[in-house]
């Protein structure tokens, strides 16, 4: 029933500005898929692309085997929920998610029907006849919700639609977006800047910068094995440290790479082959995988100040390269470190990730950016 | 401290009072004065109803009452025919020439419509030129356009650059998203205009029709030069009030009387309606201009510049007559010169210009202090006085002109205040009359600007009166210049009360036009006409360059 997106090498320009250059992508039926990334790297394009919007300048875009690329946005059969919620003020709760369906000729009576059922699945049946002013923003979110998907479109589209609520809200919407979605089971593609919701509510993440896509895979993926440095600082907090790898003296497929300035080093069995022996790299440590060491294992670093977060304790420190890290630490019973004190930072060598040096790609194995 | 807080507080009280004064002076006591002379039987000096019956007694009378909702209601309609689809095509459609054709929607709406009445009377009047070419290919006699007829003509293409402003404003502030949902939910074109668009704008589309409104039914020039046996209420004010034989003062004060009530009713109606359908909207993202294809595209572009070009044309025709060499203004003899300039400008003819310029200039330099005490006071130091101040100071917008006038010379041509005839009057008028502008873009201002940053200057030393006037005023400069600007345009542009309060010595432009088309010298006319525009055109330059923008509010 639910359709797949196939994005097929789209352009679009603006003038003589080309915003987007060559994407592709393929969305699976059924699937919650956001697409992540700063503000201005062209997620909201390709959102718009898709729904009809924006024109498309090259390229194609499929549902299932239909080229879309010529049809307007009201024949394409999807349903889109905007940031500021694009609620008809004119229009009761109602009146508003019956507006589709009034616009494809659905009689009266099914039209009630439907509009009750989505209420009630949206859980603001309650509010029916209430004019929007007379909504918070949750309310109106849902009420956008349900507006969108009473006309059982083909594919869901949704710009940034948690932007506008407080952080409380956000997490309850979200949680609410994500059942909705499960339940009636659409093909959704999710627009947001916002990386621990995308964690949280996706089933696949496309990271775009600059408007190309930088890794596309399941939340756990992404975090955990990011394609390049720029997704690893993104998604999540990175500390980015020199290093290079010795691959002589090393059992055969396990490479040793060694910190910059520190004898410190770990052995590594995930490395891709084209790694040269001495060559220099950067390797990303995410700030709860450090080890905090003071049997003298590991870099050499200085506690600057610290921040307890209840459960959890922030320390930012000073590296012997006179590089800054920032390590995340379990509170649990342990004394706080105070300021100044020396230590060491350990790290897993199964939890770190290796980047080229100059072009900031992976050197982990089997690590897809698609 | 106290002690301190009560000075400040009498310091805001007194100034509330002065400018209650100054109100209740030249605004509530000259209108009580038509409301006592219109109910004063002439005879017994006795409370009578006697002006009223006459009134509505001969079909004379009440017809011209009929004569003017007719042609208002049916210029305010065709108005918003017109001004709508323009603003909307505006707004969404790729318009070749954008720019001038706003620029000129807006100088033919900042003339005033007499000079429009006049103009078309050259163009499709009886010695007309588009009148004479018809005669000439159709062989028929078609004898101009007077007469109910003549005066929708001009009143449309004058009025509908008003709702034109308004409209494009409401749909600048109306977010695209909103389209967009429509589209995605199947709604476009038309039926989006009608469903979507149009209830979101109506609060606008209804205040500015009652504008429209307001200003024609209280228009006394154009039917008065192109109405001919069409007789309109102001018409008969001005006709009672002046005439030559046996001028009747208290009829006059009752007809006044009868069209505030009308045009109060009207105003109250259409608060009532768009108070209940207001709809607070700013635009993250307004409409984008898109270009539209083939016949569409054509079709656009054919109304939108055939109705701008009508309603520039009086203003061309205008400036075109201006240089056209004649035989003492009356008849156009054919080749160019400036005869009709040296003509205005030789034997104290001039004085109308620089009288125009004077007192527009004293009126601006009071409208521009009291509005921006008046805004202060209504929206800083609410009470139950100033509230009362806020609805008083808008009152001009429903007392027409002649009424005004008329109660200005009731009020003042008496001692204590003999003011007739001088040119005190005439500023002081002009500042009543056109405050509303000023008030209302400064209120606006205000209402951007945080209290607290008048918090700050006072904890940093100033006195409250120090920060207000070193901080606040500064601030709200921007906002009281552009809306003075329009109080400035609108009040050289002024015929209605200036031709009852003038004197000898006290001629404005319009009202030299006025006399000057009366008396059949087009050539004079023409010229000051000319003069009128450029100075209207070279203010509306100025409120580009103050304002920063390319929209006019008003």
């Amino acid at each position: 029933m639910s359709v797949s997106i196939n994005i097929d090498n789209v352009v679009k320009k603006y003038g003589n500005d080309t915003i987007i250059n060559g994407l592709s992508l393929k969305i699976q039926p059924g699937e919650f898929f956001t697409l992540l990334g700063p503000s201005g790297c062209g997620k909201t394009t390709l959102l718009r692309m898709i729904i009809g919007f924006n024109s498309i300048e090259g390229g194609e875009i499929k549902i299932d085997d239909k080229v879309v690329n010529n049809i307007p946005a009201n024949k394409r059969n999807m349903g889109m929920v905007f940031q500021n919620y694009a609620i008809f003020p004119h229009m009761s709760v109602a009146d508003n998610v019956a507006f589709g369906l009034r616009n494809r000729k659905v009689a009266g009576e099914a039209i009630k029907k439907e509009v009750d059922e989505i209420l009630k699945t949206v859980k603001i049946d309650h509010l029916k006849d209430r004019m929007p002013a007379r909504l918070s923003g949750g309310q109106q979110q849902r009420v956008a919700l349900a507006r969108a998907i009473v006309i059982h479109p083909e594919v869901l589209l949704m710009d940034e639609p948690l932007s506008n609520l407080d952080a409380k809200l956000r997490v309850e919407m979200r949680n609410a977006i994500k059942s909705i979605q499960n339940k009636i089971g659409i093909t959704t593609v999710y627009v947001t800047h916002d990386q621990e919701e995308a964690l949280a509510i996706s089933d696949r993440i496309a990271v775009m910068n600059g408007g190309v896509i930088q890794q596309i895979g399941k939340p756990k993926e992404i975090y955990q094995r990011p394609a390049n440095i720029f997704v690893s600082t993104f998604i999540g907090l990175s500390n980015i440290l020199d290093a290079s790898v010795k691959t002589k003296d090393c059992a055969v497929g396990s490479k040793k790479v060694v910190f910059q300035n520190e004898g410190y080093g770990v052995r590594m069995d995930n490395l891709s082959d084209s790694v040269q022996d001495g060559q220099k790299v950067k390797v990303s440590v995410r700030p709860e995988e450090f080890e905090i060491n003071t049997n003298g294992e590991g870099i050499a670093a200085t506690v600057e100040s610290s921040v307890f977060l209840g459960l959890s304790t922030h320390y930012f420190m000073e590296l012997s390269d006179g590089k800054k890290a920032e390590v995340i630490q379990y509170s649990g019973d342990a004394e706080i470190l105070p300021n100044g004190t020396k230590v060491s930072l350990a790290v897993k060598p199964s939890r770190i990730n290796v980047f080229e040096y100059e072009g900031e790609r992976t050197l982990i194995e089997g690590v897809k950016r698609s | 401290m106290t002690a301190s807080r009560n000075r400040h507080f009498t310091i805001w009280t007194t100034l509330t009072l002065l400018i209650m004064a100054v109100f209740v002076v030249f605004l509530l006591y000259p209108l009580v004065l038509v409301l006592y002379k219109s109910v004063v039987s002439p005879t017994s000096g006795g409370f009578s109803l006697e002006y009223f019956r006459k009134f509505f007694g001969q079909k004379y009378y009440w017809g011209t009452l009929l004569n003017s909702f007719q042609v208002t209601i049916c210029a305010t309609l065709l108005s918003v025919l017109l001004g709508l689809p323009i603003a909307y095509f505006t707004r969404s459609t790729k318009i070749f020439g954008r720019g001038p054709l706003e620029i000129a929607i807006i100088i033919s709406y900042l003339s005033p419509p007499f000079i429009g009445a006049y103009a078309w009377i050259q163009l499709l009047g009886r010695q007309g030129v588009i009148t004479k070419i018809i005669n000439a290919v159709f062989h028929v006699k078609f004898n101009g356009i007077y007469g109910f007829a003549g005066i929708l003509l001009v009143f449309t293409l004058q009025s509908f650059p008003l709702i034109y402003i308004y409209i494009s404003g409401a749909l600048k502030n109306l977010d695209n998203s909103l389209n967009e949902a429509a589209e995605s939910l199947g709604c476009t074109g038309i039926k989006r205009v009608v469903k979507i668009i149009m209830p979101l704008i109506m609060p606008t589309i209804l205040a500015s029709a009652l504008l429209v409104f307001m200003r024609v039914f209280a228009d006394f020039g154009t039917p008065m030069l192109i109405g001919e046996g069409y007789k309109t209420i102001p018409v008969l004010i001005y006709n009672q009030f002046i005439s030559e034989v046996g001028s009747d003062d208290g009829f006059a004060a009752a007809l006044s009387v009868i069209v505030i009530v009308v045009t109060t009713l009207i105003f109250l109606f259409q608060k009532l309606i768009s108070s209940r359908n207001a709809y607070s909207m700013s635009a993250l993202k307004p409409m984008q201009p898109q270009p539209a294809k083939g016949l569409k595209n054509i079709l656009i572009h054919l109304f939108v510049y055939l109705v701008v070009i009508l309603a520039i044309l009086p203003q061309v025709v205008v400036i075109y007559t201006s240089f056209l060499k004649n035989n003492g203004g009356q008849v156009f003899t054919g080749g160019y010169s400036l005869q009709s300039y040296e003509a205005i400008f030789k034997e104290g003819q001039s004085s109308a210009i620089w009288n125009t310029y004077l007192f527009g200039l004293g009126a601006i330099v009071i409208i521009i202090v009291l509005g921006i005490f008046i805004s202060y006071l209504t929206v800083r130091k609410k009470n139950v006085i100033t509230n009362i101040l806020d609805t008083v100071t808008m009152f001009p917008y429903i007392i027409p002109g002649s009424v005004l006038g008329i109660s200005f010379l009731f009020a003042f041509s008496n001692p204590p205040f003999l003011l007739g005839g001088t040119a005190i009057i005439m500023i002081i008028s002009f500042a009543i009359r056109r405050m509303p502008y000023t008030i209302r873009s400064s209120t606006a201002i205000l209402g951007q600007i945080s209290p607290s940053v008048e918090e700050a200057a006072v904890s940093l030393g100033c006195t409250e009166m120090q920060a207000f006037l070193k901080v606040t005023v500064p601030m709200m400069l921007p906002g009281v210049l552009s809306g003075a600007i329009m109080s400035w345009i609108t009040a050289i542009s002024e015929l209605s009360s200036s031709i009852i309060l003038y004197g000898n010595n006290t001629q404005t432009l319009t009202v030299a036009i006025y006399t000057a088309v009366v008396r059949g010298n087009f050539g004079n006319a023409a010229a000051y006409s000319t003069i009128l525009t450029v100075t209207s055109i070279l203010s509306l330059i100025l409120f580009f360059k103050l304002s920063g923008s390319k929209e006019v509010s008003v």
